[in-house]
């Protein structure tokens, strides 16, 4: 008994000196997948994005900011400012159509639950390239949108959409829909529904039972997916290419060409660095956001009581 | 306000969970609805409340139908199994939450909070959230909530069932407190018999969509309608019948084919002649009987004594007849198995039932 304890308390001691934790040979592997196939070369960026670019190639002996003074080139300016614009406009358009397509499916049978998230996924398992060559049916002068607008008389002149903006945005929306509908649904699914009608008999109204349960426990789950939403948008590539044009070039695009086809990697770096680091404010403000709506201490009391 | 519901019906899909159901609480009055699991109980109350829609008949509130009102202008406050605190507010506003969908002045809210909060003993968990809370505050704010809107009807759906015994046994006494004292009228629904007992003025059992006996604690217990009420609310003996004879004076039958018994009148129970069922509660019979001391006098064998503190099981045998029969503290000491008995029973402490 006393040899027994004292292997065991032994035993205890060198596994907590050598810092050997159970989970640690599970989870090496990812680590160092990631360090190597993902940290290294990131960092890798970030250093070239800081040398001066040369005919030659990189000049890894002499360090510049010219790189990013070069961002601020209205032409890579309005490039920018194109993906925001319509980034911002398919996660806007997906925060108002979220809340209704949600509670709908929410309120569905199990069976039919499945089936609808479903084909909301769908769009995702189509390939990008073969989804937008759709697109342009749907979108170009004499497709089926305006084939349809024109039929019931709601415009005569064909509407431009395929090669705009708007023709993008289109198409981008049910691609990444289902980044904000899931999470979203899986919180207004995980509501007790006692809470709605606690409401309900205390006499608030279904609006005011959506604005004053539905609404504050679930914007967390609908700011995440806004995003993630948002993040796939920035980053959309095929759409934009093949239904927005030269015309309405994308940062994707941008780098696309930057990189692979001037191998200019010091401005491509550059523009990586910019576009992530905004990227990661913007997750940041999000996380902000979900956790003072997640927790009830960060709330004040709709009245502070006296 | 007093409730009246008449003949409610209500089916979710091919189950149907309610059929026909007629209900009246007078004003102030505590109504128990009690069952088992899965007797629709939960469901007219949450019909009741407005929650579902009834497929049939009529839901009125100090006579006026109601049938048709949304719940959110019903007027009623209910106190939900899981308490349904809203998990983002604090208690305070938890509270304030009916008061604030009727639109009061930030003043009377303020004081009406606070007056909900006193009644429960919680005025100074103001500013908790419900998960700073322990369950039996939770219930007490969850009981506060609903009391703080002065509801004409308040709704229990099992509301103890998720405290331990100790608070539960406290918990009832100051709701039926709260209750009396605010004068409200109140609809529990319960399993657990002695909340039942304890809490309410009248009691209605439910079994399968329908209440089949409404009555008082001691009319339930000592004359079930049927076999299912008398066996939900304690145990029984169950003697079957034979050659039942007999009218609204009294009557007799063959207890196991071979026994003469003497019954009470028969007044609900089927045709005379048929296969019935004497119900007896263990409390009823008596050992050591007297010639002539009850109307029923049997020779019993003792099978076993259990002591059980308050009080001493003792099962029996009459012929192929088995008994159990509860006896006061000390009277069990001086049984043992084996002993020879004579066990009886008045006629009017029977139940005669058909096979319901």
């Amino acid at each position: 008994m006393a040899v027994d304890a004292a292997n065991i308390s032994s035993a205890g001691a060198s596994a907590s000196r050598l810092r050997l934790r159970p989970h640690w040979p599970f989870i090496a592997p990812l680590i160092l997948v990631m360090a190597a196939g993902f940290a290294w070369p990131l960092l890798h960026v970030l250093v070239n994005s800081f040398h001066p670019n040369t005919p030659q190639g990189l000049d890894a002996e002499h360090w510049t900011l010219t790189n990013y003074r070069r961002l601020a080139d209205p032409l890579y300016g309005e490039i920018l400012l194109r993906t925001l614009r319509i980034s911002a406009a398919v996660t806007a358009i997906s925060a108002v159509a979220a809340y209704p397509v949600a509670l709908f499916i929410a309120r569905l049978s199990p069976r039919a639950q499945s089936w609808m998230i479903l084909a909301y996924v769908s769009p995702w398992l189509v390939n990008t390239v073969v989804k937008a060559l759709g697109w342009t049916l749907l979108l170009r002068s004499n497709g089926v949108i305006n084939t349809a607008l024109r039929a019931i008389g709601l415009i005569e002149q064909p509407l431009r959409l395929l090669l705009t903006e708007t023709g993008v945005v289109l198409a981008l929306v049910p691609g990444h829909f289902m980044f904000v509908l899931l999470p979203l649904w899986t919180a207004i699914s995980a509501l007790d529904p006692a809470l709605s009608w606690a409401a309900g008999t205390l006499g608030a109204t279904p609006a005011g039972v959506f604005r004053r349960i539905v609404l504050p426990l679930t914007l967390p789950a609908l700011i995440v997916g806004l995003v993630i939403n948002f993040i796939m948008n920035m980053t959309a590539f095929a759409i934009p290419m093949l239904l927005g044009g030269v015309r309405n070039q994308v940062a994707s695009m941008l780098a696309y060409q930057v990189d692979l086809v001037s191998l200019d990697w010091p401005f491509g770096g550059a523009l990586a660095v910019a576009l992530l680091g905004f990227t990661l404010a913007l997750v940041f403000v999000g996380q902000k956001l979900a956790v003072i709506g997640l927790s009830s201490r960060g709330g004040k009391p709709e009245v502070s009581p006296s | 306000m007093s409730l009246e519901v008449a003949g409610v019906r209500k089916a979710f899909g091919s189950v149907r969970a309610l059929s026909g159901v007629d209900l009246s609480v007078p004003q102030a009055s505590f109504f128990a609805l009690l069952g088992p699991s899965g007797c629709g109980k939960t469901t007219l109350l949450r019909v009741i409340a407005g929650i579902y829609a009834s497929d049939a008949g009529k839901v009125a509130l100090g006579g006026r139908d109601i049938t048709q009102v949304p719940m959110h202008r019903r007027n009623m406050a209910m106190v939900f199994q899981s308490y349904a605190l809203f998990p983002h507010l604090c208690a305070f506003d938890n509270v304030a939450f009916g008061l604030r969908s009727r639109r009061l002045p930030k003043d009377e809210i303020r004081s009406r909070v606070a007056e909900a909060l006193a009644l429960v003993r919680l005025e100074h968990l103001l500013q908790r959230y419900p998960c700073e809370m322990s369950g039996g505050q939770q219930q007490r704010v969850a009981l506060a909530r609903a009391l703080a809107v002065r509801p004409d009807l308040l709704l229990l759906d099992e509301p103890l069932s998720n405290l331990d015994q100790r608070l539960r046994d406290e918990m009832r006494v100051e709701i039926r407190d709260l209750q009396r004292r605010l004068a409200i009228t109140t609809v529990l629904v319960t399993h657990d018999i002695s909340e039942a007992f304890t809490m309410s003025d009248r009691i209605g059992v439910m079994q399968e969509g329908r209440i089949v006996q409404i009555g008082s604690a001691e009319e339930i217990y000592h004359r079930p309608a049927n076999r299912f009420v008398a066996n939900f609310v304690g145990p029984i003996n169950e003697l079957p019948l034979t050659q039942v004879e007999g009218d609204a004076g009294g009557a007799r039958a063959l207890l196991a084919g071979q026994f003469s018994v003497r019954l009470p009148a028969l007044t609900r129970a089927g045709p005379p002649g048929s296969d019935l069922t004497l119900i007896l509660r263990p409390q009823a019979l008596r050992l050591g009987v007297e010639e002539g001391e009850t109307a029923n006098r049997y020779g019993a064998e003792v099978e076993d004594v259990v002591f059980l503190g308050a009080s001493s099981e003792c099962r029996l045998r009459i012929g192929p007849l088995r008994l159990l029969a509860a006896l006061p503290a000390g009277s069990g000491a001086k049984l043992a198995a084996g002993d020879k008995v004579m066990v009886g029973w008045d006629a009017a402490d029977g139940v005669v039932t058909d096979g319901r």
